[in-house]
């Protein structure tokens, strides 16, 4: 054991602690990092708003490298601030419209594309599927259960008629396929946090204590 | 009976001590663990392995406090196979909060190497081997302006000094001087890359993601828009267990060592569940 004499790693560890705490039951240590973690995060994200963003692609080239159009950006970003003057607050909209304007323009044709059309040709059977029983998620056997899954996961979904005859039965095995997705996200997010606990005790045993390398 | 009826009342927080006992004991007295690599990683390493010589690799790291124990291990590993390979790297963050872990993990891995360097050529230098380009936001202007111009929407790396000045910098001038992007986030950065980047540039895209967004992005490994996939923990591990096999790279394998520990919360978690699962027959029996 080799208890570290540096003052941050006794910081890092004595907050860990205090978030732990919340474990036992709610209490001021939890409260004050929790309250801290809150604040420092805004700061750290605002100083470097102005000196990493603002400055080099707003006030440089504005101010110092005189490109005067820079100041249509200022004037339409500073409308945002107008949402606080009744008077003129409808004037918000612009930098709204601008900024919604974009992203639509950007997003749709991408979500499309990369989320509708290409998972719908990854999930198509072709003559290439066929070639040989196992080939990872290509070969006949996972090729086969995905578009079953697919197709009878979209059937239960499909609420214009009464799940009865084919449709109840393809439903059914939809369901089935749902609460193995369901299952398999709870296990991941259940890996995912036992993860995160051993990362803090690796920082508690290591660093801070010496126990482990 | 009355055992049943202990257990399902049993207080939250003598599970949390057991939990906490079953992780901590592993990690104080490690034992090997195997790690068998899956198709997903042996993908992602056999891609940036075949990066050519004119192209460098791109990594968006996009982890913070809250994913690090997951995706730095990832991390390290790939920037430990990229040196070793003499791969040339990109790294660059979406947001603001991964930058000092980005850095960190870049130190760490550029020391390591150096440590070890016998000739000056042996060396891993800022600038020539490696460029750190920072943060510009909001993540759409990375994302499909470096199709056009890298060194536009990076004109400054993180230190400041002018991206064009960069010997690196000289000849990569776009998303064609790019081989892969490997994207190691805990959200949902890896489909915006496929969305925006691949989707219009055609750039080849491979992601390191926390296990949460596991059945949520693994589906883009299945369609191949993603070239490979390191899920969590276990897939950080097997890209250390690659990169330690295949290029003898030695170093620190923090996914490795946690293994143990992995493996006995996991026993302890579904011990936990089929006895609660059982109480809870009885009790409604009863």
């Amino acid at each position: 054991m080799n208890i570290t004499s540096d003052p941050w790693i006794w910081i890092g560890g004595l907050l860990t602690l205090c978030i732990f705490s919340f474990l036992y039951k709610d209490n001021p240590f939890y409260k004050f990092a929790e309250h801290l973690f809150v604040g420092v995060a805004n700061g750290y994200f605002l100083t470097f708003t102005v000196h990493r963003v603002l400055g080099p692609n707003l006030f440089v080239p504005l101010f110092v490298q005189g490109r005067i159009w820079y100041v249509i950006s200022l004037t339409v970003g500073m409308l945002y601030i107008l949402r606080f003057v009744p008077r003129v607050s409808w004037l918000v909209r612009i930098p709204i419209a601008v900024t919604i304007g974009y992203y639509t323009g950007a997003v749709i044709p991408a979500t499309i594309q990369a989320d509708i059309i290409r998972q719908i040709q990854a999930t198509i059977l072709t003559p290439q599927n066929f070639q040989s029983w196992n080939a990872g998620s290509s070969g006949i056997i996972w090729s086969v259960i995905l578009f079953v899954g697919v197709a009878c996961t979209l059937s239960y979904f499909y609420f214009s008629r009464e799940h009865k005859g084919v449709l109840g039965v393809t439903s059914k095995i939809g369901v089935i396929f749902i609460m193995v997705g369901f299952g398999a996200a709870f296990g991941y997010t259940v890996m995912a946090r036992v993860s995160l606990l051993i990362g803090r005790f690796q920082f508690i045993l290591g660093p801070w204590f010496g126990i482990i390398e | 009976m009355k055992i049943l009826e202990y257990l399902s009342t049993l207080d939250r927080r003598i599970i949390y001590l057991v939990l906490a006992i079953v992780v901590i004991l592993p990690l104080i007295f490690p034992s090997i663990q195997r790690v068998r690599v899956m198709d997903p990683v042996g993908k992602l390493f056999a891609a940036i392995d075949a990066i050519p010589d004119e192209q460098i690799l791109m990594l968006d790291f996009d982890y913070d406090p809250q994913t690090q124990p997951e995706l730095e291990p990832m991390a390290v590993a790939l920037l430990r196979h990229a040196f070793n390979r003499r791969i040339k790297v990109a790294v660059l963050s979406l947001y603001v909060q991964p930058l000092g872990l980005a850095k960190k993990a870049l130190d760490q891995v550029a020391e390591e190497f150096n440590s070890q360097a016998k000739i000056r050529a042996d060396s891993i230098v800022y600038g020539q081997d490696y460029v750190f380009l920072g943060w510009q936001p909001p993540p759409i202007v990375p994302l499909l302006g470096m199709g056009i111009s890298i060194a536009e929407v990076y004109p400054r790396d993180y230190y400041g000094l002018r991206t064009d000045s960069l010997p690196m910098m000289h000849k990569v001038r776009n998303f064609n001087d790019v081989g892969i992007i490997v994207c190691v986030s805990g959200g949902n950065a890896p489909i915006w890359w496929v969305a925006y980047s691949q989707t219009r540039f055609g750039v080849a895209v491979g992601a390191g993601i926390t296990s949460v967004y596991a059945s949520e992005l693994y589906q883009y490994f299945q369609s191949g828009q993603f070239s490979g996939l390191m899920i969590g923990m276990k897939g950080a591990a097997e890209y250390e267990e690659t990169v330690a096999s295949s290029l003898r790279v030695s170093g620190r394998r923090k996914a490795t060592e946690a293994l143990g520990s992995l493996n006995a919360a996991h026993l302890t978690i579904i011990i936990f569940i089929i006895i609660g699962n059982i109480s809870f027959v009885a009790r409604r029996r009863k």
